[in-house]
């Protein structure tokens, strides 16, 4: 279909360029993006997606605006906090460009649905906030055949990759098998406000190449930047032919979730109590005549716990937890002997998430005892209890 | 033999926030040895208590793969310590 005039204006810098031209803009408006995650990567690559006239973009994601995302998630402002993510995003795209398609995914990806979401679109990227969550997406892709932008950020760092079914590796040759607790995101380090500018705008560079033919790829290349020191570096992927989803012999067939769906209920999650680190502190120094016996629970890395714990704690990471519940139950039938009551069983981490999912998987797996999750996490011990505990990044 | 290391952002916390160092060693496993001796429990970081490189980490010697940590390096080399990174 021949351009409008008000098409031919606003594309004008694209179409001088020989690379593009009217042939190239024409396959950008019948290109179909999804861009998961609308935080600090989704905005740019969303904004310029939008500006560069992909005909039909979607957005994805399940979380609504806080303040604190505005120092980098460009796509907001103020009147948005409080507000449906996708939803704002939607408004913000369509006002930069009415002339293209927006559609908002205001959900959670799922082993369960995430096919179903992507199957019609051409690109994928990703600009989530989990690994578990890009493993998802990936091994989605992979089993679909869609080319995936992948970008993370860290603090001052950025990688980037590009995976194009059947022609280079995918996120899982480059990183096997990742744990989120591993894996530190920006809620616990920090980021830059302006990095995710950076990789954002790669991201959206790598899908309109794409789009278009053009160009090379990051397709079996790292691409590393260091904001601090402002150096871009490279590295070579290889596919690996034992990779668990691309390998000769995949064994993810199917997508799957990480970590199992919590099973809990409203009221199983009322089953899990709560406690400042004051509160923990006077519990511990009262557990020798407590007729309810107490185990504590880091579910940090090993890593972590190594540099410092609560005395007289367990490390089970959170991504052992499931299997290693029989060991919790056996801790808890030894800690009960000749008391009366209950035991209880506190969960702790760094700030108070991975445990407050352990507290649920212990309340799905019916551990005889009350979880307590730690709120805030070591970080709030540290800080009200303990100035001199240790607390490891991630 | 001496080589510079360049440290990954979530690594930094144990090199005071430096994102390259120096360290020696004839091979991956010796520079990674030093490099710990500097910098205590980095090494644990990326590998594991079989020898082996964490799934979570990758480490590059200038920009080919390392792949066994008796890979030689050689003087004036570049050791890059690459971490899985999350945020969004």
């Amino acid at each position: 279909m021949a351009m409008t005039a008000t098409e031919k204006q606003r594309y004008a810098r694209h179409l001088s360029l020989a690379e593009i031209g009217a042939a190239g803009q024409s396959r950008l408006k019948n290109s179909k993006v999804v861009v998961i995650g609308a935080g600090g990567l989704g905005s740019p690559s969303a904004l310029y997606l939008a500006a560069a006239g992909v005909g039909k973009l979607a957005l994805v994601d399940y979380d609504v605006v806080d303040l604190s995302n505005l120092q980098r998630q460009v796509l907001f402002t103020n009147a948005d906090v409080a507000q449906s993510k996708v939803a704002a995003a939607a408004k913000r795209l369509a006002a930069l460009n009415p002339d293209i398609e927006v559609v908002a995914h205001d959900l959670q990806l799922t082993a369960d649905n995430i096919l179903d979401t992507l199957r019609e679109y051409d690109v994928v990227i990703d600009g989530t906030d989990r690994v578990s969550t890009r493993y998802l997406i990936n091994d989605a892709c992979v089993i679909l055949g869609k080319p995936l932008v992948s970008a993370a950020i860290h603090r001052f760092e950025g990688q980037a990759l590009t995976y194009l079914p059947e022609r280079g590796p995918c996120y899982r040759c480059l990183f096997p098998n990742a744990k989120d607790g591993q894996v530190p995101n920006c809620a616990d380090a920090g980021v830059l406000g302006v990095l995710p500018g950076v990789m954002g705008s790669i991201q959206a560079t790598e899908a309109i190449k794409l789009i278009l033919g053009i160009g090379e790829l990051l397709t079996g290349r790292l691409l590393t930047y260091d904001a601090l020191t402002t150096r871009f570096d490279e590295f070579t992927v290889a596919r690996r032919t034992d990779c668990a989803v691309c390998g000769e012999h995949p064994t993810i067939l199917t997508p799957q979730d990480a970590v199992p769906k919590s099973k809990t209920t409203a009221a199983q999650r009322a089953l899990i109590s709560h406690s400042t680190p004051r509160q923990l502190q006077l519990r511990l120094e009262s557990a020798a005549e407590s007729t309810t016996p107490i185990l504590l629970v880091d579910v940090r890395e090993p890593h972590e716990f190594e540099r410092g714990h609560l005395a007289g704690c367990v490390n089970v990471p959170i991504g052992e937890l499931a299997a290693r519940m029989d060991e919790l139950v056996a801790s808890l039938s030894g800690s009960s002997r000749g008391r009366s009551s209950r035991p209880d069983v506190v969960f702790v981490c760094r700030s108070g998430g991975r445990s407050l999912q352990a507290c649920e998987m212990a309340v799905g797996a019916r551990l005889t005892a009350v979880p307590i999750n730690l709120d805030g996490g070591l970080l709030a011990w540290a800080r009200d209890v303990d100035p001199e505990f240790v607390v490891a990044p991630v | 033999m001496a080589c510079t290391v360049r440290v990954a952002s979530p690594l930094r916390s144990y090199t005071a926030g430096a994102a390259s160092v120096d360290a020696v060693g004839h091979d991956i496993a010796a520079v990674l040895a030093d490099l710990d001796t500097n910098y205590r429990g980095i090494r644990f970081r990326m590998i594991d208590e079989h020898d082996r490189i964490r799934p979570h980490i990758r480490l590059y010697v200038n920009h080919d793969a390392v792949t066994s940590l008796q890979q030689a390096v050689h003087p004036g080399d570049t050791l890059h310590l690459i971490c899985a990174l999350s945020g969004g």
